[in-house]
């Protein structure tokens, strides 16, 4: 269980980015977090993992006050951030050090094959397209087997059929070893289609807003009423969360527009 | 703790610094070494269909050298036609015969022993002094403000200036040679290094940090990879510069060298032998030059990676 308690982040030049900010998360949950821009999503993200520390409010995981990146925490940034110098297969093997050679090239494997990617293992990063370094990151980030997986807007930079795709792919991947995934996105059909709750955040300062559970069952069909519905519902909370009347919302938003910038 | 690499520097920035330094010691390089741009020969090689492009894979350097053979030839045939008495500006086969003349001497091989072993002395000082220094600083926020202004302030004296310093403190020997050498070559190591680490991505940085690296680990896994192209870029042109100022420290004073040859080729009104010495000097400034390059190509064969890339797309 993932415990956030009254998290609290004011930056040293005054901004209050983000104000006691609480939820619990079970293990195995996909919970989707978005908002605004400026309302702390990434921030919370990054105090999670231990990068950023809050200023005030814990993160507890299993009980163990999070202060510094964990090994039970993997992330995944907007950015593939893969290392230039390595190649996709010692990427994917970048967390397994201390295995054993053999252990680690097994994994990597692995890895590579539950990712479509076992062709491109001698490759190098550059060589990827934006989808193939995405995957390669996500493989990276879970095959240390983490029991947290943190995405930060992880398919904001892709077009929309990859973005599909590597969604539908994550899913797949999750399924395997079922960790928690928190993901920060500005995308509500995203936040949909993955999660079992959507957490709305409210901007300046950041905080929660609403919480929208999610009782589909996966595969979810993008284009069933009721998807549609969830999604009118978390774009609702979202225009209320910025002081909008629903009445005055933009219609092309209401109309289940993909991205909410 | 991760270390704490900063990328935005307003104030020193090292692309720009890298490339300042470029082109100061533009002119030594322009002989000794010539940067070649692997990816767009490659992506070059890639685009055209394989038999013309072996058949350009030769040609190319072929044309390069067209013009000093050219004009060696040219030069060669007016000195045999009797069009110039070449006594100031001898024919190629007059510079090669001296070169020959010094080799069965044993001359040539004893001044060639004593450049390079002061090169090597030099260069091999002043890289370990500026990569320590440069890496100090660029890891260390507090040594840097502490230590780098002064490096500054010395580097915008002309290395030469020490010159008669160097002879008061260390005699006309070996040592102040050296010295002279490795200060030459100290400076673009050292800002080299202290580039490259600053401007280090924070982000891959950040990747090191969420998989928990120690200290040390995060220095061999991110850092040194990170920074190794800047790197040998920085030693090449510290090479050029330490042959440049061998040859200053030859002219100085010495009684064997390669600039020796230089300087009683003058007084004695040789100028076959300075242009023997000249070649010379290309030759092996050139080949130590590809000797790095060689050297640290297998580290750096990620980079290469671009034209491949290109080519596929």
């Amino acid at each position: 269980m993932l415990v956030l308690d009254a998290i609290g982040k004011t930056y040293p030049n005054g901004v209050n980015a983000l104000e006691r900010f609480s939820v619990d998360i079970r293990l195995g949950e996909i919970v989707a977090i978005i908002g605004g821009s400026g309302c702390g999503k990434s921030t919370l993200l990054r105090a999670i993992a231990g990068l950023d520390r809050a200023t005030s409010g814990t993160v507890t995981l299993d009980g163990i006050r999070i202060s510094a990146p964990h090994a039970k925490i993997g992330i995944i940034f907007q950015e593939p951030r893969l290392l230039p110098w390595l190649s996709v297969a010692d990427n994917i093997g970048f967390g397994l050090s201390e295995l054993p050679a053999h252990l680690r090239r097994e994994k990597v494997a692995l890895a590579l094959a539950r990712v479509g990617l076992t062709d491109k293992a001698d490759a190098w990063p550059r060589e990827l397209s934006g989808g193939q370094a995405q995957r390669v990151a996500i493989a990276r980030a879970l095959v240390p087997q983490p029991e947290v997986l943190l995405l930060d807007e992880p398919f904001s930079a892709l077009d929309a059929f990859t973005r599909r795709d590597l969604q539908d792919h994550l899913l797949d991947l999750w399924a395997d070893t079922r960790p928690t995934l928190v993901l920060v996105t500005h995308d509500v059909d995203e936040a949909v289609v993955l999660a079992d709750r959507v957490l709305v955040m409210r901007p300046r300062p950041g905080r929660l807003f609403e919480e929208i559970k999610i009782n589909l069952a996966r595969p979810r069909d993008r284009n069933s009423p009721l998807f549609d519905n969830f999604k009118r519902r978390v774009l609702t909370a979202l225009d209320r969360s910025l002081d909008r009347s629903v009445a005055d919302a933009d219609p092309k938003s209401t109309a289940g527009e993909a991205m909410w910038w | 703790m991760g270390p704490r690499v900063r990328g935005d520097d307003s104030s020193i920035g090292a692309p720009s610094l890298s490339a300042n330094l470029q082109s100061t010691a533009g002119s030594v390089l322009a002989m000794a070494m010539t940067v070649e741009l692997p990816a767009l020969d490659q992506a070059d090689v890639t685009t055209r269909p394989a038999p013309t492009g072996r058949l350009r894979r030769l040609a190319r350097p072929a044309l390069g050298l067209l013009l000093p053979v050219g004009l060696a030839l040219a030069w060669e045939i007016m000195v045999r036609l009797g069009l110039s008495s070449g006594r100031l500006v001898p024919p190629p086969t007059k510079i090669f015969e001296t070169i020959m003349e010094l080799a069965k001497s044993g001359e040539l091989a004893r001044h060639i022993e004593a450049t390079l072993t002061r090169v090597a002395a030099g260069f091999g000082l002043g890289v370990v002094a500026g990569t320590l220094l440069g890496a100090i600083s660029g890891y260390w926020d507090l040594a840097r403000r502490l230590l780098d202004p002064t490096v500054q302030a010395l580097r915008a004296i002309p290395s030469l200036a020490w010159v008669p310093l160097f002879i008061l403190w260390l005699g006309i020997f070996e040592t102040s040679k050296i010295a002279l050498i490795a200060a030459g070559v100290f400076f673009p190591v050292y800002l080299g290094v202290m580039g490259a680490i600053l401007s280090v991505d924070r982000k891959i940085v950040e990747v090191g940090r969420t998989f928990r690296l120690s200290g040390p680990a995060m220095i061999r896994r991110i850092l040194l990879p990170a920074v190794l192209p800047a790197y040998v870029v920085a030693l090449r042109v510290g090479l050029g510069l330490g042959w440049m100022f061998v040859v200053a420290a030859e002219l100085m004073g010495a009684s064997e060298g390669l600039g020796y040859l230089l300087l009683d080729g003058q007084q004695l009104g040789k100028p076959a032998q300075i242009l023997a010495a000249i070649v010379i000097f290309a030759i092996i400034g050139k080949t130590t030059d590809w000797l790095i390059e060689i050297a640290t190509a297998p580290f750096l064969r990620w980079q290469d990676a671009f034209g491949r890339q290109s080519g596929a797309a």
